[in-house]
């Protein structure tokens, strides 16, 4: 390649993607990308019917918000955290405006909104958010676990946290606002909070739980809308339930009950074809991939999902520094809470709480997200393999 | 660290368990649940074949209506509720009207999908049509209702069609019938059921959520198949003169209380006309309010009741040709033999009156069957009395009294009441009249003028004339003509394995009876010459009149004939209860139904006399 003048000259594009590569974990980005490429093709067989005239409307986009979550994985994985550290509010500030904005745009609509909008493009900021609350509580804790005595430094978490995991519960996105709270809690237990706290968060969330869903309703106060109520409630007995949220439950039962040991492959797989199993490409992915490729199929993607909680967890013990190792505590908290509670709602065991399946589930920003966040758990792994770039 | 990775391997072990439950041990339930999901069948209704009268007159046709169905897996969801609430709303019915309409058929049928309401009109077919979306689940579809372009004409014939009634859902599943069809309930639609019910056409398709057939649609199918045409012996002509004359008759006579005839063809048994009033219409069982169906059910009158079958009534006079048959041939009485009929008789201390005590004088049988002597008949009673035997229930028998006659309307026929010493000794009461437990000479005298405890049904009364009519053969009426195909070809005959036997009276005494009933229709003392005396010729009628006592005080009027009397092609029963003497009430219907047939005027029907 000529360097054409004016031109910074670079290095040639061989040992640049070389370098790039050099000391990634392959298990990682290899799971990664195979549930991801996995996943962009259940969302392609399962939404071939779902836009009239268009068999690959879903499919296009996913493929396009993959590719552009690969970039991201490789800009990310390069980031420099501890220069970043040092705008930590700012980005603290700019995840609670943006989620505010949301919150104040979705109430104007009249219903509930999760995006902004940039002409075509709709970004969900709750979703980077996720990644980003990871980096400032992890950024918190580091800065002050040991000039802060252990309880106040639990709650300041608590009030980092609970400021934009309430804007999103408010949006309403109770789901989202769970992962926060789960990964706030996984950069506690990482750094080694007392066990004391832990069990006085839970008996709060048991309480408030109770009181939210049974006690101010019995006096006429409704905090959650009435279908939240529906879903937390409707997996204890779904077999009753007659409203839309046990029906997608039933529904979601069936297509993976039938789709048997071995599935009813992409063109039998009835329940996701013909539509009795909602949101087949979003939430309830899971239930597709059961349906189509039986206990044999939807086993292996839960054993993928293990090796990348795996390697989550030895990079998380590698990492070189602490906030690295918050971080990817987090992030680790974050994919293994997800990917829990997801297919824990696919099956029935779990209430439906909205969170979509990491890599599998249809969603730009949601795409986006998990891939930064394998970005930056590749990053720390790197950085553990390889000499201090600036040391060298 | 090492607690994050085995709470990740116990959370991940709980979901591998699940999987396992759900699809390998429950896989096959799902994939049950998940064929009900995308299999819908869906039926086709097939019509119900019609009935016409013997010469191809429609008297039952099916008639297609579009009903407003829901289809029970489709609107179970919050969006059909609301769409069920706008529907009852939209229809003048309480908001809850029809959600409850499908909750309650679906208690009973699951699967089968629910009529909110039959035969909608072109205003809510619009109405739903142009909401089409805003309904899921929410169709019309086309179903047959059945028609009477007759109007109530050979209601109790007919009968009605209904849906299935509960209690017999099991015996008609046995027959191949899913439970939600409409069957016939009574009458001949209940009768010939086989034939003219139509066998649901069923295709099964693949639907998506939104019950939308998609994909490879039609897996399979079997077409409708309507049910047959059948064709009755009935003439409509005369089944209208009939129904006609006996509703003027019980109208105009004020106080009777309903009236009933039948009208056979003495040759085969084939039944031109049967009618029963008060009477109904049978679409009310279809389209009536529950009040016009109550008035039928339960109203003055018993408008259900068939009286021309299951009515059973004293005989009466026309009873006497049984008993003279009985004395004929059991030698009780000798051709040629004359008899005092005085106005009354003392017989065993008891004094018995002749009708009107009219003195007849010293008669033979033929004049007494034309005066209607009551004390001659009485004499042959007390001679029955004196011998061995029970010539005149032996008789009745023979005639086909005391049971039904087998016409195919086999549900609702009566038997009547043949008496004997075995009736007596069951009914009587032991401890305060134990007399009455034997047969006593007044049971004799009684019955030979067929009162007492003779009770007759009208076409038992037909069967039995039709018998002296044709020669001695008693046939089995039949309703039932043949099976016929759309272009009138015969399918299946229904007349030619009805059964008739011989009635054993000789040919001689036969034409004694025979010229007794025709003196009585035609000759200067006939109590029915009034009404027949002006007939022509070829319509010349033989027949008796019949005035029977009845407890409620004002007497049934009956009239057995049949004509022409040389070459009988129609025999006609008719009873008018309360209707006063068979000569004024009874004999004028037969009259006008006669002329209907044979086409001589009606006018030259008279319309009474003060005889019984």
């Amino acid at each position: 390649m000529a360097t054409l003048p004016g031109q910074v000259p670079t290095r040639p594009a061989r040992a640049r993607a070389q370098s790039a590569l050099t000391g990634i974990d392959w298990w990682l980005l290899g799971a990664a990308l195979a549930v991801s490429g996995f996943g962009v093709y259940v969302v392609k067989v399962a939404t071939e019917g779902d836009v009239p005239g268009d068999p690959g409307y879903f499919f296009t986009r996913q493929v396009a918000y993959a590719l552009i979550g690969l970039v991201a994985l490789f800009f990310v994985l390069r980031l420099d955290l501890e220069r970043l550290s040092r705008y930590v509010w700012t980005l603290y500030a700019i995840l609670v405006a943006s989620v505010g904005v949301v919150l104040v745009l979705g109430s104007s609509a009249r219903g509930s909104t999760r995006w902004i909008e940039f002409g075509p493009i709709r970004l969900q900021p709750s979703e980077l958010g996720k990644v980003v609350i990871a980096f400032v509580i992890a950024v918190v804790v580091v800065e002050r676990i040991k000039s802060m005595d252990s309880a106040r430094l639990s709650l300041l978490v608590a009030g980092v946290t609970a400021l934009p995991a309430g804007i999103v519960f408010l949006q309403p996105d109770l789901g989202t606002a769970l992962v926060y709270a789960a990964i706030a809690l996984a950069i506690l237990w990482v750094a080694g909070q007392p066990i004391t706290h832990f069990i006085l968060f839970g008996t709060v969330v048991v309480g408030a739980a109770v009181l939210v869903l049974y006690l101010m309703p019995a006096l006429g106060v409704n905090v959650l809308q009435p279908y939240q109520v529906d879903r937390l409630t409707s997996f204890v007995d779904s077999g009753a339930d007659r409203s839309a949220t046990g029906y997608q439950l039933e529904q979601s039962k069936v297509a993976i009950g039938s789709g048997g040991a071995f599935g009813k492959g992409p063109s039998g797989a009835t329940q996701t074809i013909n539509d009795f199993l909602p949101e087949h490409h979003t939430d309830f992915i899971f239930a597709v991939v059961a349906e189509m490729f039986g206990f044999l199929g939807a086993g292996l993607l839960i054993a993928v999902y293990l090796i990348i909680i795996w390697r989550a967890i030895v990079i998380m013990r590698g990492a070189p520094t602490e906030l690295e190792r918050l971080l990817a505590a987090g992030i680790t908290a974050m994919f293994a809470f997800e990917v829990f509670v997801n297919i824990g709602m696919n099956v029935g065991i779990m209430p439906i709480t909205g969170i979509p399946l990491p890599f599998m589930s249809y969603g730009g920003s949601h795409t986006l997200t998990n891939l930064v966040a394998v970005g930056v758990l590749l990053g720390i792994a790197r950085r553990s393999r390889l000499p201090d770039p600036r040391g060298a | 660290m090492t607690s994050f990775a085995a709470l990740a391997l116990l959370l991940f072990g709980v979901l591998i368990a699940r999987l396992w439950f759900l699809q390998v041990i429950g896989g096959g339930e799902y994939q049950e649940r998940a064929e009900a999901n995308r299999l819908r069948t869906v039926i086709t209704e097939a019509p119900r074949g019609a009935i016409t009268d013997r010469n191809g007159k429609a008297l039952v046709t099916s008639r297609e209506v579009l009903n407003l169905v829901a289809e029970p897996q489709q609107v179970g969801g919050a969006r059909s509720t609301g769409a069920l609430r706008r529907l009852s709303v939209a229809l003048g019915h309480p908001p809850g009207y029809f959600a409850a309409k499908v909750r309650k058929a679906q208690e009973a049928r699951p699967f089968e999908p629910v009529v909110l309401e039959e035969e909608t009109g072109p205003e809510l077919q619009a109405y739903v049509e142009e909401r089409a979306s805003q309904l899921p689940g929410i169709s019309l579809r086309a179903a047959y209702v059945r028609d009477y372009p007759q109007g109530s004409t050979a209601a109790h014939v007919l009968g009605y069609t209904g849906p299935i009634p509960a209690e017999q859902e099991e015996e008609y599943a046995d027959r191949g019938y899913v439970g939600n069809e409409t069957v016939g309930r009574a009458g001949i639609e209940a009768q010939y059921e086989q034939y003219l019910r139509g066998i649901d056409g069923r295709e099964q398709v693949e639907v998506d959520a939104r019950g939308q057939v998609v994909g490879r649609g039609v897996l399979s199918r079997t077409p409708a198949q309507p049910g047959e045409t059948l064709r009755l012996s009935i003439d409509l002509k005369v089944q209208k003169a009939l129904e006609v004359a006996l509703r003027e008759e019980v109208r105009g006579s004020g106080v009777s209380t309903g009236a009933a005839g039948v009208a056979l063809d003495p040759r085969t048994g084939a039944v031109l006309a049967l009618a029963s009033y008060p009477t109904f219409n049978p679409d009310v069982f279809q389209s009536g309010t529950p009040r016009e169906v109550r008035r039928v059910l339960t109203g003055a009158g018993r408008p259900l009741l068939d009286r021309a079958i299951a009515g059973e009534y004293p005989a009466a006079s026309t009873f006497k040709a049984i008993t003279a048959a009985a004395a004929l041939e059991s030698g009780l009485y000798t051709p040629g033999e004359s008899i005092n009929s005085p106005g009354s008789v003392t017989l065993y201390k008891t004094l018995f009156r002749g009708f009107n005590n009219l003195d007849h004088g010293i008669i033979n049988l033929v004049t007494a069957l034309e005066v209607s002597s009551d004390t001659f008949f009485y004499e042959l009673a007390d001679r029955s009395f004196r011998r061995q035997g029970w010539p005149f229930q032996d008789w009745s028998r023979k005639f086909g009294l005391g049971r039904p006659t087998g016409l195919d309307l086999t549900e609702g026929e009566s038997a009547g009441l043949v008496p004997d010493l075995a009736y007596k000794r069951r009914t009587c009461d032991r401890a305060t009249d134990p007399i009455n437990c034997s047969w006593r000479p007044g049971d004799s005298v009684n019955m030979s003028i067929g009162q007492g405890n003779v009770l007759v049904t009208p076409i038992q009364m037909a069967v039995a004339y039709a018998a002296i009519a044709n020669g001695g053969t008693v046939v089995t009426p039949t309703l039932g003509r043949a099976v016929v195909d759309q272009d009138g070809r015969v399918l299946r005959d229904l007349v030619s394995a009805r059964a008739s036997r011989p009635l054993g009276l000789k040919k001689g005494n036969a034409d004694i009876i025979r010229r007794g009933l025709l003196r009585a229709a035609n000759g200067n003392g006939g109590t029915g010459t009034p009404v027949f005396g002006a007939l022509p010729r070829s319509a010349q009628v033989a027949g008796k009149t019949g005035t029977a006592e009845n407890p409620s005080g004002i007497d049934h009027a009956w009239y057995v004939g049949y004509a022409p009397a040389d070459d009988p092609e129609i025999v006609v029963a008719v009873v008018v209860e309360r209707g006063g003497q068979g000569a004024n009430a009874a004999a004028p219907a037969v009259c006008r139904a006669m002329s209907a047939y044979l086409g001589f005027g009606a006018a030259r029907c008279g319309t009474g006399a003060k005889v019984n």
